[in-house]
């Protein structure tokens, strides 16, 4: 009966009510007044034209009109593309970094801090900033490029609709890299030494050790942090509100973008109709994290 | 003894004291004001001495004044308004028919409307009752620096309006020289880039059916509009507009006229003074800028050439709810009178929805540029609102992202872009 | 690792560290020069450097008041946040009861809810309850967010601290409080710390709440007061980066203080 360690909960304790309630009442009735409650009301919102002065059922109405919404249904590719690439940037290229790190080269402290500071910051400032750097005459990016020779590669970065997606992903991406480094790095130095060493004596080479070695060890970690990744990029707002609201073309648009743009900024005060957006969008991101945990925890499974 | 007595005496005096100022703080009303134009200083300082006159005729009203950037203060607003946390009078423009259509503002019909212009009050009318004070009233000009223009070798005709041919020369031999043609941009404003497509489906169409094509009664497939489009296109194919065009911020665009790099023409509201007559380091022009003002230039087999936009821009409205009406109607009336419209004209410069005469003007900046505006607008025939004024829901936000920012920019070819405007109504 | 390959990979990684500091490097410098200044030449060292600029961002251009405002906001946020999450946790991982377990899965899985299926309907509860466009309106609201987190973190280290720890705490008498507060929080310093500041990073740059339930100019947060610079005017560059730093130095300084420990933190969360 004796846990020792680890050992989870009080087994002979019949169960204190009183003691419990008193814990989890704080948590519970914030938790219940302030998420659970508004996420049933913006369902019911769903079905309702949600006016200032009166709320009219509408049925499914608000649904039918947002499969036929072109603007949407673009938002949701927008958001869908970014929360599927950004993560595999990210994580590819923090990889390599924390690999390096790891490799012990001097002034890795040193790295470590200055790859860190980009996580730091709100997305306002990163925003700001990167407008500055794509700006079409004197961004550090342009300019480069003019200064290199590259004059014909310049851009309005964020003003053309074929570049403005995949700049604001670089963002992301600049963004987070030195967050999953650092995960990374630590899952690296947790690894078993004597696995590591066998490899060295095996006279294993690099990319050997790493691809049959390193990989399969950290696999957990670096799923872990792709699904963080893409959860987080799923509810991407500030940076595109920031930067470009969604324009041009809606090549921008995110769903929470739409969704703050519909309710708060559309001529109609109605918030039956974003909410129903949120709804759906809701269904949507909560499918696609099942299946992704569902995808990558059943090749686990086959391969023990 | 003497305790008692000093402290009712202290007691009294304070109750006389604290007792007058409440009662003369009962006295006082003060009603809270909104307003946009923080940075454009001949609108703000026109509206901040109406309001000290006013004050003065009425000792007992106050008002609290906050001045806003527009994105800040309609999002403000949009949010203010549900939450019941509005202000008495706000600025707002007559294409937010959202704040009529949900009751949020106070029927203005026992203004003195004998002192506005007809069409102006109509801007404002719901359900025929009108909603708001239309100050502000502007026409879409076509400005240009007459040195370039003489250095390039042109002349602009005694008429005023280019012909589509010498038009299309203007634009070629200034891009020949490396000199933005025209100045234009829609970073920050959902507006500026339609002017050059609304302008020319205005003329092409003539005033009743550019208003079906914008209502949804003709269709956006229409040859001559698929002609005027391909015309427009033409243009920014020859390099008409700005490389930063699509980023260019309003206030940018204004400097990218008459400043750094200098553009050629720039199409603009004819508001342009309210940032352009600022002090230079306020990023006015310089001095002793040669400005000209042109008109559009005709359209290939256009019905109307003479036709253009007149659009009610800045107005002050009332919030339904306030507890201080009476206050706020003998606010409003304080505007509407013949010699607060020349008032307006003379410090602003821009024209108003007063009843007003530019030919009474006294100060001569001011009455030289209305002479080039009455120059530019003798004959016109009107047509009343800019599309994001007219168009509702689906088709303004189509509208805005393809004829204001897309097709102008080049990004989208003809066809696709009357098909998304087809499919928006 | 042969010495040409090892001096390549710090060529590169040098670039690379350019790259990802290099924005906020720029900032700084941006921040002590004025903006006609920069307009002269964007990227020159700020010689002379106008450390006035930031008592004038400050005092002038509100940054002060919209700094207070964060700072009331996030700490009582953070605060209330250790303390209820905590006790919270400690429930959730220390007592067995039949609902114990749907309750923490409930609280975990709203971390993957996309904010907007709340955002909505918080803006008509605030504005019911008048809490709108308040302080302690989005108090509440931040404290709800980070909550699910919260939870999550310190339940698990909670649960691994050994019973024995308990059950001898509890024959010497002490009551359940007494255990959460002089057993299991001291034990758990490392994780409480490690949501603190978590929590202070997140909230302290949070702008989407915050855009949506304030709009009033002296309640604004931080983000939101930097936004508003963004404005229809001439970009005041040199105020707006002098304004940026205002808004990163607390963090780096927290993260500066705390960095081993929210590391360990939070890749003890991932690793596991």
């Amino acid at each position: 009966m004796h846990a020792g360690a680890g050992g989870r909960r009080d087994a002979g304790l019949t169960r204190p009510w009183g003691t419990i309630t008193a814990f989890l009442l704080p948590a519970l009735t914030i938790y219940v007044a302030f998420t659970a409650y508004p996420a049933f009301r913006t369902i019911w919102n769903s079905f309702h034209r949600v006016l200032p002065r009166r709320e009219e059922a509408v049925g499914l109405a608000n649904y039918t009109e947002l499969v036929g919404d072109e603007i949407f249904w673009r938002s949701v590719r927008n958001t869908i593309a970014w929360a599927c690439t950004s993560p595999l940037i990210e994580v590819s290229i923090a990889l390599l970094l924390a690999l390096a790190l790891y490799a012990r080269i001097p002034g890795a402290r040193f790295f470590r801090v200055a790859w860190f500071t980009p996580v730091l910051m709100s997305y306002v400032v990163v925003g700001i900033l990167w407008l500055w750097i794509y700006n079409f005459d004197w961004g550090p990016l342009n300019v480069a490029l003019r200064a290199l020779g590259l004059g014909g590669w310049t851009k309005a970065w964020l003003g053309d609709p074929h570049t403005a997606l995949p700049s604001l992903i670089f963002v992301t991406s600049w963004m987070w890299v030195g967050f999953n480094m650092v995960v990374l790095l630590a899952a690296l130095h947790s690894l078993p030494k004597e696995v590591i060493e066998a490899a060295e004596l095996d006279n294993c080479g690099w990319g050997a050790k790493l691809v049959f070695v390193i990989f399969p060890l950290i696999r957990a970690t670096l799923l872990n942090l792709i699904v963080l990744s893409f959860i987080g990029k799923m509810k991407i707002f500030d940076l595109v509100w920031i930067t470009t609201k969604g324009n041009p073309l809606w090549a921008t648009e995110t769903v929470s973008t739409y969704v703050y743009k519909r309710a708060f900024e559309w001529t109609t005060f109605d918030l039956g109709y974003p909410s129903t957006i949120a709804a759906v969008w809701f269904v949507i991101v909560l499918s696609a994290v099942l299946i992704l945990t569902w995808v990558f925890r059943l090749r686990e499974k086959l391969e023990y | 003894m003497r305790r008692t007595c000093l402290s009712t005496a202290i007691a009294a005096a304070l109750l006389t004291v604290t007792g007058s100022g409440l009662s003369r703080a009962q006295q006082i009303k003060e009603l809270t004001f909104w307003s946009h134009w923080a940075a454009e200083m001949p609108k703000r300082t026109f509206v901040e001495e109406a309001i000290k006159q006013f004050e003065a005729k009425n000792p007992g009203i106050r008002l609290k004044q906050t001045w806003y950037e527009k994105t800040a203060l309609y999002a403000g607003l949009k949010t203010a308004l549900r939450a019941g946390q509005a202000p008495d009078i706000f600025y707002a423009e007559p294409d937010q028919v959202e704040y009529m259509e949900n009751g949020f503002l106070l029927d203005l019909s026992d203004l003195n409307w004998g002192a506005v212009e007809p069409w102006a009050k109509e801007a404002w009318s719901y359900k025929g009752k009108p909603y708001g004070l239309p100050l502000e009233a502007w026409t879409v000009e076509l400005y240009y620096n007459k040195k370039t223009m003489a250095d390039l070798g042109l002349t602009v005709p005694e008429n005023l309006q280019l012909s589509p041919e010498a038009f299309l020369d203007m634009i070629k031999k200034a891009r020949g020289k490396g000199i933005t043609p025209m100045a234009l941009g829609v970073g920050d404003r959902p507006y500026p880039g339609a002017h050059v497509v609304h302008e020319a489906l205005l003329k092409k169409l003539g005033v009743e059916d550019y208003d079906k094509l914008l209502k949804g009664k003709v269709a956006w497939s229409d040859p001559r509009v698929v002609d005027t489009l391909k015309w427009v296109r033409g243009l920014i194919e020859v390099g008409m507009l700005p490389n930063t065009f699509t980023t260019l911020k309003l206030a940018e665009a204004h400097i990218y006229f008459h400043t750094n790099p200098g553009a050629l023409t720039f199409l603009n509201g004819s508001w342009y003074t309210s940032r352009a007559f600022n002090p230079p380091d306020k990023g006015g022009q310089p001095k002793d800028f040669p400005l000209g003002i042109m008109k559009f230039p005709a359209v290939p087999g256009a019905v109307c050439n003479e036709c253009r936009s007149i659009a009610v821009g800045g107005s002050y409205v009332a919030n339904a709810e306030t507890k201080h009406a009476k206050e706020v109607l003998a606010f409003l009336n304080s505007f509407l009178s013949f010699e607060m419209g020349n008032r307006w004209l003379d410090v602003v410069q821009v024209q108003t929805g007063i009843k007003s005469d530019p030919a009474k003007l006294t100060g001569p900046q001011a009455a030289d540029y209305f002479k080039m505006i009455a120059h530019t607008n003798a004959g016109a025939k009107y047509y009343f609102g800019i599309p994001i004024q007219v168009l509702n829901g689906k088709p303004k936000e189509v509208f805005i992202q393809v004829m204001n920012n897309a097709f102008p920019a080049g990004t989208i070819s003809v066809d696709d872009a009357i098909k998304q405007m087809a499919a928006a109504y | 690792m042969p010495a040409l390959k090892r001096a390549l990979l710090l060529i590169v990684l040098c670039f690379y560290t350019a790259f990802a500091a290099g924005p906020f490097v720029w900032a700084a410098m941006m921040s002590l020069r004025t903006t006609t200044e920069i307009h002269r030449n964007h990227f020159a060292p700020p010689v002379p450097a106008h450390w006035d600029k930031f008592a004038e961002a400050w005092f002038n251009s509100n940054y002060g008041l919209y700094f207070v405002n964060s700072t009331q906001i996030v700490v009582s946020a953070v605060v209330i946040l250790t303390i209820i999450g905590s006790m919270a946790a400690h429930c959730l991982a220390r007592y067995r009861f039949r609902l114990n377990r749907i309750i923490y899965f409930v609280l975990f899985s709203t971390i993957i809810f996309p904010p907007q299926i709340t955002i909505i309907s918080l803006f008509q509860i605030l504005v019911q309850y008048g809490l709108y466009n308040s302080k302690i309106g989005l108090t509440f609201v931040y404290v709800a967010i980070q909550l699910p987190l919260t939870i999550y973190i310190l339940e698990s280290f909670f649960a691994r601290i050994p019973s024995d720890l308990f059950d001898a705490a509890r024959i010497d008498g002490y009551s359940d409080w007494e255990i959460f507060w002089r057993v299991s929080l001291p034990i758990a310093l490392p994780a409480v710390s490690t949501t603190i500041i978590l929590n202070f990073i997140l909230l302290w740059n949070e702008f989407l709440y915050a855009v949506v339930l304030i709009t009033e100019e002296a309640n604004r947060t931080l983000p939101l007061g930097i936004q508003r610079f963004i404005g229809d005017t001439q970009e005041d560059v040199g105020m707006i980066a002098t304004g940026l730093m205002i808004a990163i130095i607390p963090v780096v300084v927290v993260y500066a203080f705390f960095s081993e420990r929210l590391i360990q933190g939070m890749t003890a969360g991932a690793v596991k």
